[in-house]
């Protein structure tokens, strides 16, 4: 395969995965915002500034007498000049099919152009500020789409690993930072605080798409310690960390035609390292500012695997 | 696509004549100069459709305006929805646009379509005899049928490349012939395509559209798919591979994602199976030519170029091509990669060859031309110059060497200044000119504002030379929307149309057996 096409492969997916993460947590803090309106004094403050932290993003430049609520939505969903916004994103991704047509399956084209259009639509754009739900909606539906026509119709080998690569290097980073991000929220909860505290890590678990997951799994009120072990080690929930860096080591090994174990690259090697301390992960261990330390280690490790990709393949 | 204006106006028409016996969809249809190719001209009872538009006339004479309308929204939404052929003016961020597809398909019965088809055959042949000719003994030049100077001093003669063996002497793999109709229904030349012809996706596509959205419709005719153009083209890229490489690899050169023909060029590279590559995929070392891929080098045998000479190799012309692979022309002069098209082609679709086609039929193949050529006058010869000074008003220019719609004077659309700037060029250079009669393009009734009116067309056959000659049933309708107008450019409110080809067999009825 050619090493352009694979790298417009990895990066099609990567920022496709992207969008779908931006659209799933503003939608998120979209609810947990009209849910803590009654609580907290300033709820919208608190969580929009959150999600902006989360995403890495500025906050928007201040439109005269514009709704900051909106104007974050707009910045993160709609605006072209905010690179990571979901439109951006899949504009991006869309580019980078567009420049290898022919090594994805018509289907997946189709898909990915009809949601370029559809969330380029300018009534759709409209209702945003209204309410995102519509947008992040449409999003996130497109994403599953494309990747459903990329299960059922394109052959599952070399290119298509690639686009593993990418939508599972950039799910686990996602992961990662959205528990990141709340690692504050494991100490020192008051009694009185449990159900804040129930709905910010509801939301925690939502934004990796899991609640329901979850709550299968654990029949009780949400256990923060119960969820980062969930998010990050669980063998079987396509956004855990594990599960994530479980399909990247299994693509590396199609992609050089090795069995995972017999791998002696570099970047295979530190796939499987830290996939090995995500089997055997114990969050007991890992209270406050060390599971900060221990995640914060583990992006390292992501980012790194990233920068080895590029160089054995030569992508670029 | 790239295309051009076609070199013709319209000319005042008679008094135009209404099919005044309609009503929905053909309300107020006007039969102008041109041949129409739906209706005759008019009898004593008024205009009647040809026999071979006879079940589409009444199907379209059952359909309301209402229904027809969905139907061709439908088509657009389905052109949009596969991204096909786009536009991009800016690189980030550009506006795309969807080049508009009409619903009401042309037909060409088959009578018709074998004396053209015998007529692009014979074209193609005798165009790839005469590269080769001029590539090598020039006995065409020596025996004065065409002017060595026209050859030798035209800008894409490549003279770097005389004495060059190509595989199987075939210079000219895929032709895009234009084709238009005089007023009489004769099918003409208008040029030859030899260089990098596109247009052949939108053929297929429109096909695919019109299937989905007309199904019955099409269920009326027996009409010749077209489909196997992509497979007709493998093998013929396959038969000029190096001997060397019994299994060869073929590629797609495209410039990327940014050209205007690129929905073409990846279209084309998925139905045949084979990688797209851009010039920064490839390198030569040792005068062959290897793709980077993900495993190391790959070795290339054949390579479908969609770029331009100027732009293939910087170490042979432009040095500041970026598209290109430095020493892809020393590897192809080495024989061990093939190239389709041929370097060098340009000469042979030249404005200023154009006019010595039907004589190189005659030279090499002791032929006459089943298809004619336009008019063409030539203002180097002092007769014609004349001719063509006393009539800039009337006629069509066009400067030699150019191509793309540029350097041309529409006469009866021109201004005052125009035609004295043209006066002043053909007297200083009168050899980089010729000049063509202003021609009525026929009309074919196309969906516009809710209801059908004529609108001009040409039609752009595609012709593949390998082993054998195969020209694909249909070809791309080219159809200019605006009232009037006679450019069918794709920029300039173009559309097209599917084109159907009949099987040679009585138009079978509808509903019978």
């Amino acid at each position: 395969m050619l090493s352009r096409v694979a790298d417009a492969l990895f990066w099609m997916s990567r920022y496709l995965e992207r969008a779908d993460h931006v659209a799933r947590a503003v939608e998120v803090t979209f609810q947990l915002d009209l849910d803590l309106h009654g609580v907290l004094a300033n709820p919208a403050e608190l969580e929009w500034n959150a999600l902006l932290a989360l995403l890495r993003q500025p906050p928007p430049r201040a439109g005269g007498g514009d709704d900051p609520v909106a104007a974050v939505q707009r910045w993160l969903l709609v605006d072209m000049a905010n690179a990571g916004s979901v439109m951006a994103c899949v504009n991006r991704s869309r580019n980078n099919a567009r420049s290898i047509r022919g090594s994805i399956s018509p289907p997946m084209w189709r898909e990915l152009n009809k949601l370029y259009w559809r969330l380029s639509d300018a009534g759709m754009q409209a209702r945003v500020a209204e309410s995102p739900h519509d947008f992040c909606e449409e999003a996130q539906l497109g994403v599953l789409l494309f990747h459903g026509a990329c299960e059922a119709t394109l052959t599952h080998d070399e290119g298509w690993h690639f686009i593993q690569l990418g939508r599972h290097l950039e799910r686990a980073e996602k992961v990662l930072r959205i528990l990141d991000a709340r690692f504050g929220l494991l100490e020192g909860a008051e009694p009185e605080d449990l159900p804040i505290s129930n709905l910010q890590w509801a939301a925690v678990l939502r934004k990796c798409a899991a609640y329901e997951a979850y709550q299968r799994l654990s029949v009780s009120r949400i256990e923060p310690e119960r969820v980062v072990s969930f998010l990050l080690a669980h063998p079987d929930f396509p956004h855990s960390a594990r599960f994530c860096l479980a399909r990247i080591q299994e693509s590396l090994a199609a992609i050089s035609g090795r069995l995972p174990d017999r791998c002696d690259d570099e970047v295979a090697r530190t796939v499987g390292r830290l996939l090995n301390d995500l089997v055997y992960f114990d969050g007991g261990d890992l209270p406050g500012e060390r599971l900060h330390a221990f995640l914060g280690g583990t992006l390292a490790r992501c980012a790194r695997i990233g920068n080895l990709l590029q160089q054995q393949y030569a992508l670029h | 696509m790239t295309s051009r204006p076609i070199a013709a106006v319209a000319a005042s028409s008679g008094s135009p004549c209404a099919v005044s016996a309609h009503d929905g969809l053909f309300a107020g249809y006007e039969i102008g100069a041109a041949f129409d190719e739906m209706f005759a001209r008019p009898g004593p009872d008024g205009p009647e459709p040809r026999p071979h538009y006879l079940p589409l006339y009444d199907r379209l004479r059952q359909t309301s305006p209402e229904d027809f309308r969905r139907r061709k929204a439908m088509t657009d939404l389905s052109m949009r929805q596969d991204g096909v052929g786009f536009t991009v003016y800016r690189a980030e961020e550009g506006i795309e646009r969807v080049w508009p597809m009409d619903p009401v398909p042309r037909i060409i019965p088959a009578v018709e379509w074998r004396q053209i088809e015998a007529g692009l055959v014979q074209r193609i042949n005798a165009l790839n005899l005469f590269l080769w000719d001029v590539y090598h003994e020039q006995h065409i030049l020596r025996d004065g049928v065409v002017p060595a100077g026209l050859v030798l001093q035209g800008g894409f003669f490549r003279r770097e490349f005389v004495g060059v063996e190509v595989p199987r002497k075939i210079y000219i793999h895929i032709c895009g012939t234009d084709l238009i109709r005089d007023v009489d229904g004769r099918y003409l030349v208008l040029e030859d395509n030899a260089r990098t012809p596109s247009g052949v996706s939108y053929m297929l596509q429109n096909r695919q559209v019109i299937k989905r959205v007309f199904p019955s419709l099409f269920n009326d005719y027996d009409v010749l798919p077209n489909d196997d153009y992509p497979a007709a083209l493998l093998d013929v890229l396959r038969y000029i591979a190096p001997e060397s490489a019994p299994q060869p690899t073929v590629v797609l050169l495209s410039p990327g994602m940014y050209n205007s023909a690129y929905f073409e060029h990846s279209f084309l590279a998925q139905r045949m199976g084979i990688e797209l590559v851009e010039g920064r995929d490839l390198l030569v070392d040792g005068n062959r030519v290897f793709m980077r891929t993900t495993r190391g080098r790959q070795r290339v045998d054949v390579i479908y170029r969609r770029i331009d000479d100027d732009f293939l190799d910087p170490l042979t012309f432009r040095p500041d091509s970026a598209l290109g692979v430095p020493g892809l022309v020393n590897a192809y002069r080495a024989g061990t990669v093939a190239l389709a098209n041929s370097i060098g082609t340009g000469i042979a679709d030249d404005k200023g060859i154009y006019p010595f086609v039907p004589d190189m039929i005659r030279y090499y193949l002791k032929q006459d031309p089943i298809l004619d050529n336009v008019e063409t006058f030539r203002p180097e010869i002092a007769a014609h110059r004349s001719h063509v000074l006393e009539n800039l008003g009337a006629l069509v220019v066009k400067r030699v060497n150019e191509s793309g719609g540029y350097g041309m004077l529409v006469g009866p659309a021109s201004t005052a200044e125009q035609r004295e700037e043209f006066r002043r060029l053909i007297l200083a250079q009168p050899r980089d000119f010729i000049a063509q009669p202003t021609i009525q393009l026929s009309t074919h009734p196309t969906f516009v504002d809710g209801r059908l009116e004529g609108r001009h067309l040409d039609l752009r056959p595609f012709v593949l030379c390998g082993e054998r000659v195969t020209v694909t049933p249909g070809g791309l309708t080219r159809v200019a929307l605006p009232r009037g107008s006679l450019v069918v450019n794709s920029s300039q409110g173009g559309g097209s149309k599917d084109t159907w080809i009949l099987a040679d067999r009585p138009v079978s009825t509808h509903g019978a057996e």
